[in-house]
């Protein structure tokens, strides 16, 4: 009986023992619950990568994805209320042109963005590039920018030039920076972050919906940038045609399936570099042939200093390309009849040329009239009119 | 009361304690096992492949250069004095390398494996089975080497490699290659056939597993096999593709699978950190 009424006690302290760990993993979550926010699940798209590109100390949560949204449609993000000196995000990443400005742009004439005037730059500053459209931002783990400047190998904190000061949060590292840096950069809001700051947080709404997003109502520079970054990574594109014909809810037409037939064959050969999986982009970078004499500061090479990077940029994805003309980072083709020429019959020999671009010494893969129009039929069931209409994208009506 | 309790406490705590001593039994009468891994590399006659410089030459007479190779090997045995095969990576199956991405050079294969002496190992080159079906890797870079379903029959698949780089063509023009292979497709006579072109290779070479310690495999490929035995490969004949054209995949396949691969040096880690 001693062993017995031992092993009573032993199995006593087990239970004992496991209703603590249970009740106080439990209890915790109870109290706190009620402030945490929901966490927000991205839709699980079949045939779509797994591996989600979400800082591990920026979980995507329904309010924050929806205070991102506000920030991001909020043009006093610039610092000031005054109609003439709004501008953010949404001024230039327009929703019906996947979040490009697009070339019928009144603002941006031919799709060209400046930041805001100022006295140093009446005009407002020309952005160097032509845009990028925001989607599917979530799943590309291979920089961003044209030339992947933002990315988790990036060291780099803070700026001279913009008088932001080396130390966290002003990283190059992911979606966030984009924020910081946008917000400084003449070129783009050629705002204050100070300024930013203490604009939003002046405004009623804003310290409630940070405090449902991140448990206070301190608004900060940190803050924001991690809400509107949770919207970005929330934008994602998946319904266009050619997604709903792979997944056995559309039919291509004749035209976009021989279109469909050559941009997937080593003849015309966009998939290489464009993508053979659905996001239609590898988030690789080449020279893709435009030139043979290169000057640019912002190509790949300033990244990677890789002399065979010189001229080379990101592959876009080539979803939704019908709505963001004009094309390539200089914008210097007005349509997709002139990219489907240039890589037809229009490309140049350099030394740093991508392999890939393999039909450069013919000046190009030679396309008949019938098979660019069959391409470009294609590219044409590449728009997601979904995503361009989701009101979860869209800016909120109670905004001025 | 109290009887009852005791029985009932007796059976739930023999049960568990059973079956951990049962489950540690076998393991400990066994040498505990050691790990191995790859480390690639990619050889040109023996040297280490010097990327961007038109420096090669080829069995055919062309002078190239090689800018990037980014190929999968898959399904790997080790393989005993008897000829029996010990299967590996049965988690992991395939491995991507690529040239251009460090990492991927470095292939820590996650089983335990039995310690012991091997007569070698074998793998495939490429990717077979459900491993070369459309869809089946979803995230770069592995998803990048996507092979067209319109290329590749029902199935797609992936490239088991692309070796991408330049010749001097006829007019002495530095021209791009890209020496592509998967699954091929041959139409003949109103009917399609497609042509898997993986294969398998086998390497002799004496391997010893120590418990508690890493093996470390130099494997390397030795690119100018692509290229020579028994087909001599002109660039100048093959062009700048041959996704399309099984007929050059298949004198490639050839070659590689007659010496483009080679053990060239196993070493032994001390400490086994698993
Ligand atoms: C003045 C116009 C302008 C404004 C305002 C602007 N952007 Fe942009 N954005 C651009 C241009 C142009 C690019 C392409 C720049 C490049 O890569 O060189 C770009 C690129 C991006 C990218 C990279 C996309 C990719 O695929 O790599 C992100 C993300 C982005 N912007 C987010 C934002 C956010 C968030 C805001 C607001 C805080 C913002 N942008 C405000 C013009 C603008
Ligand atoms: C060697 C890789 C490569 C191949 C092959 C390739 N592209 Fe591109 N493509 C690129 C790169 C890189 C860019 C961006 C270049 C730049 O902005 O300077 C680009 C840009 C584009 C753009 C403009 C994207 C935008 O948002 O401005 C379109 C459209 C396009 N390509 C279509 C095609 C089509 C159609 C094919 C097949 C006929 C093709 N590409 C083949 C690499 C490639």
């Amino acid at each position: 009986m001693k062993i017995t009424s031992d092993l009573k006690y032993l199995i006593i302290a087990v239970i004992a023992v496991f209703l603590v760990v249970n009740l106080s993993g439990c209890g915790e979550n109870p109290t706190e619950m009620q402030n945490q926010p929901t966490p927000y699940e991205l839709p699980d798209i079949p045939g779509f990568p797994k591996n989600l590109n979400i800082p591990a100390d920026n979980p995507m949560t329904v309010e924050g994805v929806e205070l991102g949204r506000y920030l991001f449609y909020d043009g006093r993000l610039a610092g000031s209320s005054h109609p003439d000196s709004m501008m953010t995000c949404a001024t230039c990443h327009v929703q019906k042109n996947a979040f490009e400005a697009g070339i019928d742009n009144p603002r941006f004439p031919g799709g060209k963005t400046r930041g805001l005037p100022s006295a140093e730059y009446p005009e407002g500053k020309e952005t160097p590039h032509y845009m990028l459209p925001l989607f599917n931002l979530v799943y590309n783990h291979n920089g961003y920018l044209w030339n992947g400047w933002v990315s988790e190998e990036n060291q780099k904190l803070g700026s001279e030039a913009y008088g932001v000061p080396a130390e966290e949060p002003f990283n190059f590292r992911n979606l966030e920076s984009l924020v910081w840096m946008t917000i400084e950069a003449p070129h783009e809001v050629n705002g204050d972050i100070e300024k930013s700051v203490r604009m939003i947080e002046s405004i009623d709404k804003y310290p409630p919906m940070f405090e449902k997003a991140f448990g206070t109502p301190e608004v900060n520079i940190d803050r924001m940038s991690k809400a509107i970054a949770q919207f970005l990574r929330s934008i994602v594109s998946y319904n266009s045609k050619f997604h709903r014909y792979l997944r056995q809810e559309a039919t291509l037409s004749e035209a976009e399936l021989r279109g469909h037939n050559l941009f997937f064959s080593e003849e015309a050969d966009c998939f290489h570099c464009h993508g053979g999986s659905i996001l239609m982009t590898t988030n690789e970078y080449f020279n893709n042939a435009k030139d043979s004499v290169f000057n640019e500061e912002r190509d790949r090479f300033v990244v990677t200093g890789d002399p065979l990077d010189i001229g080379a940029y990101k592959a876009p994805s080539l979803l939704n390309i019908e709505l963001t003309a004009p094309y390539m980072h200089d914008g210097r083709f007005k349509n997709l009849d002139e990219v489907i020429d240039f890589y037809s019959e229009g490309l140049v020999y350099s030394e740093y040329v991508h392999p890939l671009m393999k039909n450069v010494r013919e000046g190009g893969v030679q396309l008949s009239d019938q098979e660019k129009e069959d391409l470009k039929a294609f590219l044409l069931a590449l728009t997601d009119h979904q995503m361009v209409n989701d009101p979860a994208y869209s800016k909120p009506s109670d905004l001025p | 009361m109290r009887q009852l309790l005791s029985k009932h406490t007796l059976i739930f705590l023999l049960v568990p304690i059973l079956a951990l001593v049962s489950s540690c039994d076998p393991e400990e009468s066994k040498p505990a096992p050691g790990s191995l891994e790859i480390n690639f590399n990619h050889l040109e006659n023996n040297d280490e492949v010097v990327f961007d410089e038109m420096r090669y030459h080829n069995a055919a007479g062309n002078n190239y250069e090689i800018t990037e190779i980014q190929w999968f090997i898959s399904d790997l045995y080790l393989i005993t004095g008897d000829g029996e095969r010990v299967a590996l990576s049965e988690e992991d199956f395939a491995h991507y390398i690529d040239t251009n991405i460090e990492s991927t050079l470095t292939w820590q294969l996650p089983d335990d494996i039995p310690a012991g002496n091997y007569a070698g190992l074998a793998f495939t080159f490429g990717l077979k089975g459900e491993k070369n079906l459309q869809g089946y890797f979803t995230d770069a870079p592995e998803a990048n080497m996507a092979w067209p379903i319109t290329l590749g029959g029902q199935n797609g698949g992936y490239h088991y490699m692309k070796l991408n780089g330049f010749w001097m063509n006829e007019q002495q023009q530095r021209t791009p290659f890209n020496f592509h292979l998967g699954v091929g497709k041959v139409e003949d006579a109103g009917t399609t056939n497609f042509v898997q072109n993986w294969f398998e290779y086998i390497v002799s070479s004496p391997i010893t597993v120590r418990s508690n310690r890493t093996t470390s495999i130099e494997l390397a490929m030795n690119v100018e096999e692509w290229f020579q035995n028994p087909n001599i490969y002109d660039h100048n004949v093959h062009g700048a593709m041959i996704m399309q054209n099984q007929e050059a995949m298949a004198a490639g396949v050839e070659n590689g699978a007659n010496g483009g691969f080679s053990v060239v040096s196993i070493s032994e880690k001390n400490e086994n950190n698993q």
